[in-house]
């Protein structure tokens, strides 16, 4: 008797609760559906038309032709290797020089709000003056500061941004250097946050602080770590604004990432439909890769 | 004995302090450099070996903010702009981040995974949908418009953002609010809220922060009336030259309102980021 | 004058003084009455038949539509039409007016346009040819506005078939700059053709005492090193149409880049790959440069000593001469053409504005008429270009200046300096990334335009 009141008022409380959860999402839910629903659909029904205003007498459906066109152009899987090289090299570098700081300013007993605030001015800054800053000030040759800093070393002039290796090494830079303070902030907070008992007990068992880090602070460290290179593939994948700036995806195609060559199909050549399939092509990429992180954020049971 | 230990110690920290300082100096440099920047004249700017011993001039600064190519119209426009989009993100973003987190919501998954999806549409494909649509509804280069179109990618960063930091509160507070016969609504209100303010200052800051620095749809679906200074910015890079001593002032100016947020936000982010993992992110 | 009494300086506009006080007051404090009074306006047409009518006219943020907007206020007396300049950033103006053209939204009555998007525009039906317009006495005051007083080349090139699409407000001259002192202390004289340039800056050029030999545009893109190529390819005795297909990897082609790669290879900095023009005007201006080949408006900043260390040492002369004995620069300026798309009072409205912008007096208001310290060079016209006043201005800036920008518009622009054809935006992004791929050293100069011509004729094809 009185476990099934029990187990109906448990109902009841769940139907609220339903109802509840509901009436939370329902703004937040409503709002991006009304507003990104049909722009996806649109993107994504553009893909699979031939929209070229240069030849606007070709329009019309096309069925798979855009996509079939992006397995055959060489131009798309070039930029997809670049992508794949871009973000990985700088997810990498984020965390772990990210990580290294955070570990190192962890040990400094008093100022870290100063470090805190120093990091964050990269993320500040507008993100095309971050380009032409880089470009100019910092890695032309015979006048930037980054030339006089290697000529001062002995290390003589790289031309940066003019040769195709160089230049990819030059935007991976300068994106590692704008987030990476966004790494390190997050891994700071989560490392300061650790508690302190376990590594008293890794201490008094002797063991070496590679040890302790290896086996103590790594897999304490794991939920936040696989969020921050979520983030960052994220961010990665979409990069536009300083690559443009710095070399509009030059010299050659040697820095055109995904993003950068669906901009240019849609917005130079003016070829939308062909620049939709590749922009849908990118969202499933960016889907892809986060899915199976998540899949390794175990933690989480978050959307 | 003990203070041969010590002295070791406190070598090992100003040493640790140096080459932190060192580090980050050199990580902030660019940002420096762009201070000393602006405070030069435009011949000096590109002068080599670059000079630090120089006659420094306000100068850009007041062209920045004053003339011609003024920038403080706009930056009115991005301080309403971002600030608008910040309130309504983290009003929409809160309850349906804690509704996915912590209550029993159908279709949990679907739905989590469908405001995923929306954060990851490349910009590039949405120019012209958002253009054509926009314009319909003619919202063209109005503040409604935009923080309409900023709410998309706004919108499920914070919602996403926030789940981490509500998985991180233990249950059992909740559910001793209910057996003091409060409301959920309640509950939320006083005994969630409290528990997440670090996770809505770091929320809040690259909130506004994103959208501070967007400039794709700004430039596209903006105009006269909606011209942020990420777009505004360009005054300096004109066609017929950089002026690069304008543009760090302005760069620098446009800097500020997100960097006095940051500190105001500082103690609750102290916080914040201190609660269990994670968090905060940005976009590009 | 006018039927209506237009004429701003009269008393009228004295008594009206209160009420355009605002607009004055809108407008930077360079605006003195006498600046003003120099803007008179003709034309024998009703200037206020569009009056009350709203506009915005698309333009980018530099100095030559600044001063334009500065003498705006009296158009807006003038006429009644309420005009806004939306400044949008040079690198997105084609695609927001894309966007505006191709959806019809009709947000711009008029913008200022690329010569290059002319036959795009066309053949979409997106922009009206301007007969209708100039045609018609109530809206044109042919004898007064003169339409063929603006530089023959200039109008050609915003026309299509011979149809006017667009009024040039503001354009430029390439020629040769170059650094007189340095020429002179080494007895040389400015190339007359391009292997002289190269030997010039191969004597030049002294890297180890931060003077290099020379400079081209070698950043990607139209407007970039596809400002500069293009010349060169012409020079060479280039052609880029066989029949109705697009040429791009003749050995008139290869031969034009392999000269372009070594002069850029051996005569410039490091990271002249990835320079646009204020890249150089830059490097120029802190006299790291022997010469460049770029537009007659940097020179203005060569003579600005806030920004340039090499006031007074520079020297002017015309496009050397390629192999095939022509001499061919680019044509480049902004003109305003009507959108298809607006409502027929927008569109006189809008013609009214480009009318006046495109006028004589105007032109000169905002030139060498203009109290402002900047003092616009690219002019519309072959009789400003020919009066004494523009001279002055020119000649102040460096000797020789404006002969050289004469002859230079005259004689060697080509209005087919690239090929007029709907597809030229890709068309030009892909001859763009080969010609800085061979200057990288990703591929030789013939087999990057080969890959090239492989994409050229994929796009065409489809």
């Amino acid at each position: 008797m009185s476990s099934g009141r029990a187990h109906a008022d448990r109902r009841a409380l769940a139907a609220g609760e339903r109802r509840f959860a509901i009436l939370l999402v329902a703004p937040a839910l409503l709002v991006l559906l009304a507003t990104t629903t049909v722009p996806i659909a649109f993107l994504i029904w553009n893909s699979f038309q031939t929209i070229n205003l240069a030849m606007p007498f070709l329009d019309g459906f096309a069925g798979l032709a855009n996509y079939r066109q992006m397995s055959g152009d060489p131009a798309f899987w070039h930029s997809l290797q670049l992508t794949a090289i871009y973000t990985g090299s700088t997810v990498v570098m984020q965390l772990v020089i990210g990580l290294g700081l955070a570990l190192l300013v962890l040990q400094i007993p008093r100022g870290q709000w100063l470090f805190r605030i120093f990091a964050i001015l990269p993320i500040v800054l507008a993100p095309v003056v971050v380009g032409l800053f880089w470009r100019t000030l910092m890695f032309a040759p015979n006048f930037g500061m980054i030339d006089f800093a290697t000529r001062a070393l002995g290390l003589g002039t790289v031309n940066w941004l003019g040769s195709p290796t160089p230049a990819l090494v030059s935007v991976i830079v300068i994106h590692t250097w704008q987030w990476t303070p966004f790494a390190f902030l997050v891994l700071l907070a989560s490392l300061a946050s650790l508690p302190e008992d376990l590594y008293e007990a890794a201490r008094l068992d002797r063991a070496s602080a590679w040890r302790r880090f290896i086996h103590i602070t790594l897999p304490l460290l794991r939920p936040a770590i696989v969020i921050v290179i979520i983030m960052r593939a994220m961010t990665a994948l979409s990069a536009f604004a300083a690559i443009y700036a710095a070399t509009g995806g030059g010299p050659g195609t040697a820095t055109e990432i995904l993003n950068l060559y669906a901009y240019r199909i849609s917005f130079t050549q003016l070829d939308f439909g062909y620049g939709s399939a590749l922009a849908v092509a990118l969202l499933v990429l960016t889907l892809a890769v986060s899915g199976f992180l998540f899949r390794i954020r175990t933690a989480g049971s978050g959307p | 004995m003990s203070s041969t230990r010590r002295r070791p110690a406190t070598l090992r920290r100003v040493i640790l302090t140096v080459a932190a300082a060192l580090i980050l100096f050199i990580w902030a440099f660019p940002v420096l450099w762009a201070v000393v920047v602006s405070l030069k004249s435009e011949s000096e700017v590109l002068a080599y070996p670059p000079s630090v011993i120089f006659e420094p001039t306000l100068r850009n600064f007041r062209d920045a903010l004053t003339g011609n190519l003024s920038i403080a119209s706009s930056l009115m426009t991005s301080i309403i702009l971002a600030t608008a989009t910040t309130v309504l993100t983290i009003i929409l973003a809160v309850p349906a981040a804690y509704a996915f987190a912590r209550l029993r919501l159908p279709a949990r998954q679907g739905l989590g995974f469908y405001t995923l999806v929306t954060q990851m549409i490349p910009p590039v494909g949405l120019v012209i949908p958002y253009y054509l649509i926009l314009n319909r509804v003619g919202l063209l280069d109005t503040y409604t418009g935009m923080i309409t179109v900023y709410l998309t990618f706004s919108l499920p960063f914070a919602i996403w953002l926030m789940v981490s930091y509500l998985e991180d509160i233990p249950r059992e507070m909740e559910e001793a609010a209910y057996l003091d016969k409060a409301s959920r609504l309640q509950a939320l209100w006083h005994v969630i809220l409290p528990q997440i303010r670090g996770g809505i200052g770091v929320t809040t800051v690259f909130v506004f922060l994103n959208a501070w620095n967007e400039f794709l749809f700004a430039v596209q679906l903006g105009g006269n009336r909606i011209r942020p200074v990420t777009v505004a910015m360009h005054n300096f890079v004109s066609i017929e030259q950089t002026l690069w001593a304008k543009l760090a002032a302005a760069a620098l100016v446009a800097m500020l309102p997100v960097i006095v947020i940051g500190i105001l936000a500082q103690r609750q982010i102290v916080k914040g980021l201190t609660v269990g993992a994670v968090k905060g992110g940005g976009r590009r | 004058m006018s039927k209506v009494h237009v004429n701003p300086i009269g008393r009228r506009t004295v008594l009206k003084g209160a009420a355009s006080a605002a607009a004055l007051l809108a407008a930077p404090a360079v605006l003195t009455r006498r600046a003003r009074a120099e803007a008179t306006i003709g034309g024998d047409i009703d200037w206020k038949q569009a009056s009350g009518t709203r506009i915005t006219v698309g333009v980018i943020p530099a100095g030559y539509f600044q001063n334009l907007e500065a003498v705006l206020p009296q158009f807006r007396e003038i006429s009644g039409v309420d005009v806004t300049l939306e400044a949008t950033p040079p690198g997105q103006i084609r695609q927001k007016a894309i966007l505006d053209l191709s959806s019809k939204t009709g947000k711009w009555a008029t913008s200022a346009t690329d010569p290059m998007y002319y036959p795009l525009y066309v053949a979409n039906g997106w922009i009206d040819p301007l007969t209708d317009f100039l045609d018609k006495p109530e809206l044109t005051d042919k004898a007064w506005f003169d339409y063929d007083d603006l530089l023959e080349n200039w109008r050609g090139a915003a026309s299509i078939d011979g149809v006017p699409y667009g009024i040039p407000y503001e354009g430029e001259a390439t020629i040769q700059i170059y650094r007189s002192d340095v020429y002179e202390k080494l007895g040389l004289s400015p190339a007359e053709t391009l292997d002289d340039y190269a030997a010039n800056a191969a004597k030049v050029n002294d890297p180890a005492n931060r003077l290099w030999g020379a400079a081209l545009r070698g950043f990607k893109g139209a407007g970039q090193n596809m400002y500069i190529y293009p010349s060169i390819f012409l020079a060479f005795g280039g052609k880029w149409f066989d029949g109705d297909k697009v040429v791009v990897n003749g050995p008139e082609a290869a031969a034009a880049l392999d000269w372009y790669v070594s002069l850029l290879k051996s005569t410039s900095p490091e990271g002249v790959e990835n320079w646009n023009w204020p890249d150089i005007a830059d490097a120029f201006s802190q006299g790291t440069l022997g010469s460049y080949i770029d537009t007659h408006n940097s020179a203005a900043l060569l003579a600005d000593p806030s920004k340039s260390k090499v006031v007074g040492k520079v020297g002017f002369a015309r496009w050397p001469k390629g192999p095939a004995g022509r001499r061919v620069t680019s044509i480049w300026n902004w003109s305003f053409p009507i959108n298809a798309s607006v409502s027929d009072k927008e569109k006189a409205a809008a013609w009214l504005f480009i009318q006046w912008a495109g006028s004589k007096e105007v032109q000169a208001a905002t030139s060498y008429g203009f109290e402002g310290g900047y003092k616009r060079l690219g002019v519309n016209r072959t009789s400003l270009w020919e009066s004494a006043e523009y001279k002055g201005l020119l000649d102040g800036i460096g000797a020789g200046l404006t002969q050289t920008t004469m002859d230079s518009i005259k004689e060697d622009t080509d209005v087919d300096w690239r090929p007029r054809v709907p597809q030229w935006a890709a068309l030009g992004e892909v001859v763009a990334t080969a010609v800085q791929s061979a200057l990288v050293g990703q591929a030789t100069p013939a087999a990057a335009l080969d890959a090239a011509q492989g994409q050229v004729d994929g796009i065409m094809k489809q």
